[in-house]
């Protein structure tokens, strides 16, 4: 009896179910590794550094394998999907954060605004040289002149070659 | 006493600068709101680095600026477009469409604007009126209570958590463990850190929240086809002022959609897009014999969606700033921001801040008086926002997700930090996780873990403190009554 049950939850558990749900996979993997992490963590008194993160852990364990067992109960957005384009935008993120600390904020968004504005299929050359040079112009003097906030300079700081504001402003 | 924060509050939003923000904000919120698929959650948590310099009061009024704009604004392409600009405005379609269908898309619009300042003004008188009684309560409040504080806000992950349950929980618990990363708040060990300084202080949540809401919803979009979905709008829309009848026919359905509004906003959870459908279907029911039927194009729908939405945000910051706990993922994020000026919500605000809290109240106050001048004045302008190519807007959004990132704490590494959530959120987003929970345990995971600790320090381990204490004892019970409802609902279905 309890030799079939045991077979019909793995049989549930299948690679069609892995397959199913991929990321509860992943974050069931995930979990147990913070366990092992956490579980080498000094113990307090009590309640130590190590409860709350290996407690934690456990319920995204439990929740996510109910998610493996059951399968998906919710309306899945994949189908409707390409990942391509996500995929090209992302990288275009992550070369543009890259470039950041070496030619700083205003030179990788001058470079950054153009590609991403050529591959969201605009095609107007004005625009494109406009948005990609008036944007980051201006977010400098928003940011780095008027709200006073701290952006990446670069190697060459060429920031500091743009006229200052007219006037002060303070608040 | 009161009348002289009001007081100090006004000298305060007399600032042309505030009044500047103010503006600024609203004009923004409707920008981004007139555009579907552009959140009032997404804008607040991409534009939030505007604020990091300014004075909290600034910083807050901005955002608040953005909020009331955004979500008014979601309803222009719900009436025109049948598409929702923000998910608050889905209940303003079934009437507000087919008035524009009808060619009444102006009356539509002027009477959601009348309801809109209706409902966000009813709801502003509910949060001055009803946070100092909760805060004044919640000062008695000791670990135990706090924990069992943190404990309810958690449990609200099983109401945000949309279809799944379960995907919701792992959401949260996700969001939990992210804030376990730094110093331990109670031993001071090291906790997941592996030698990064960045990581000492914790994940910066901001970072996480801009990730998942903007590089997210961003990386969606351009999987959708950044295109697609253009609707065009074409409608002129005429005049600025309704119509004596119509004032008359949606005053009494404004004004109570705009009191169960605010009502449902102050519970947790429980945002704009919730409380439209509740006040839209109790306007149904209440008036049945309304000509024409609700769903042809009846005024009294609309003002009823969107009186109840716009309450919404007034009552969604009511157990925001008197317990720290976020009415909805909106007042999660402004949580955030109070957070970066070393402003904590909660009970001793009104204590620590409380010209800060009548300057928000105020200033929320005026923000829909603002609302109300631009929304009559603009109709045919907004209207016209809604052609605005998504290909135009998305690469702004993108740098600005990153320089908010950088702008932090002024280094590159939240802004893979962000990236990161960006790109995890946009698995979840497919996969069916809700990424409101993963705030909610972002925000809530660090109260609990600290007063659980502290509690059973003072309770020598014993779980029972927890029992002695009624307040703790009935919120925790409550707490267990929020998650075994959804549970059961989803076991039923």
């Amino acid at each position: 009896m309890v030799i079939q049950k045991v077979g019909a939850v793995l049989d549930r558990i299948g690679l069609e179910s892995v397959r199913s749900s991929p990321l509860s996979v992943l974050f069931i993997l995930f979990s147990v590794v913070v366990i092992f992490f956490a579980s080498q963590f000094p113990s307090g008194d009590g309640v130590g550094p190590s409860f709350f993160p290996i407690a934690v852990s456990v319920g995204i364990i439990f929740f996510a394998a109910i998610d493996v067992l059951t399968g998906s109960d919710t309306e899945l957005e994949m189908s409707e999907f390409d990942f391509g384009p996500a995929a090209v935008v992302a990288a275009f993120l992550v070369g543009y954060v890259l470039l950041m600390p070496a030619l700083g904020f205003l030179v990788s968004t001058m470079l950054f605004m153009p590609v991403v504005l050529y591959y969201s299929d605009i095609r107007s050359k004005l625009l494109v040289v406009a948005l990609s040079i008036g944007f980051p112009v201006a977010l400098f003097y928003i940011f780095g002149r008027i709200f006073l906030v701290r952006l990446p300079e670069g190697v060459i700081p060429v920031s500091r070659l743009l006229p200052q504001l007219p006037l002060v402003v303070t608040f | 006493m009161v009348l002289e924060y009001i007081s100090q509050a006004l000298v305060n939003l007399a600032d042309p600068f505030v009044l500047l923000l103010m503006v600024g904000g609203i004009f923004l919120g409707i920008l981004m709101g007139s555009i579907p698929g552009m959140t009032a959650t997404m804008t607040i948590a991409v534009l939030l680095s505007f604020t990091f310099t300014m004075e909290p009061s600034q910083g807050m009024i901005l955002l608040l600026g953005i909020y009331g704009g955004a979500v008014y604004a979601g309803s222009i392409p719900a009436i025109l477009i049948r598409t929702p600009g923000t998910p608050s405005a889905a209940a303003t379609i079934f009437d507000g469409h087919p008035l524009s269908q009808k060619g009444e898309a102006g009356r539509a619009i002027r009477v959601s604007t009348i309801a809109s300042f209706v409902g966000g003004v009813i709801s502003v008188f509910a949060l001055m009126f009803f946070s100092p009684v909760i805060a004044d309560a919640a000062l008695r409040f000791r670990s135990p209570e706090f924990f069992a504080l943190a404990f309810f806000g958690l449990t609200i992950i099983a109401s945000v958590s949309g279809d799944s349950l379960t995907k919701g929980m792992v959401s949260g618990l996700l969001g939990m463990l992210v804030a376990t990363v730094g110093i331990d708040p109670v031993t001071g060990f090291h906790r997941f850190t592996f030698d990064i300084p960045e990581l000492l202080t914790g994940v910066e949540f901001i970072a996480v929240m801009i990730g998942l809401f903007g590089i997210a919803e961003g990386l969606r979009k351009y999987s959708q086809g950044i295109n697609s979905g253009n609707d065009r709008v074409d409608q002129e829309i005429s005049g600025v002022f309704p119509s004596l009848s119509d004032l008359r026919s949606i005053a009494p359905v404004s004004v109570g959609s705009g009191v169960l509004g605010s009502f449902i906003g102050a519970i947790p959870g429980a945002g704009g897009d919730i409380a439209a459908f509740i006040t839209y279907n109790e306007a149904t029911r209440w008036l049945k014999d309304s000509i024409p039927s609700f769903g042809e194009g009846n005024v009294r729908g609309v003002a009823a969606a969107e009186s109840g939405n716009n309450a919404s945000t007034g009552g969604a910051l009511i157990p925001t700033l008197t317990l720290g706990i976020p009415g909805d993922s909106v007042s999660a994020i402004l949580i955030g921001a109070l957070l970066v000026h070393d402003v904590n919500p909660g009970p001793g605000l009104y204590q620590e801040e409380p010209v800060l809290l009548y300057t928000i109240f105020v200033g929320f106050l005026l923000i829909y008086v603002f609302i109300l001048i631009f929304g009559l004045l603009g109709a045919n302008y907004w209207a016209r926002l809604i052609n605005i190519p998504k290909s135009h807007i998305w690469p702004v959004i993108l740098v600005l997700c990153v320089i908010g990132a950088i702008a932090l704490r002024g280094n590159v590494f939240d802004a893979w930090i962000m990236l990161g959530a960006g790109v995890l959120g946009y698995a979840m987003r497919l996969r069916g996780y809700p990424l409101a929970p993963m705030v909610l345990g972002l925000i809530l995971a660090p109260i609990a873990e600290e007063n659980l600790r502290r509690s059973l320090v003072l309770s020598g381990g014993s779980p029972s403190i927890f029992l002695t204490s009624p307040i703790a004892l009935v919120i925790i019970l409550l707490g267990l009554g929020a998650i075994a409802l959804p549970a059961v609902r989803s076991i039923r279905a």
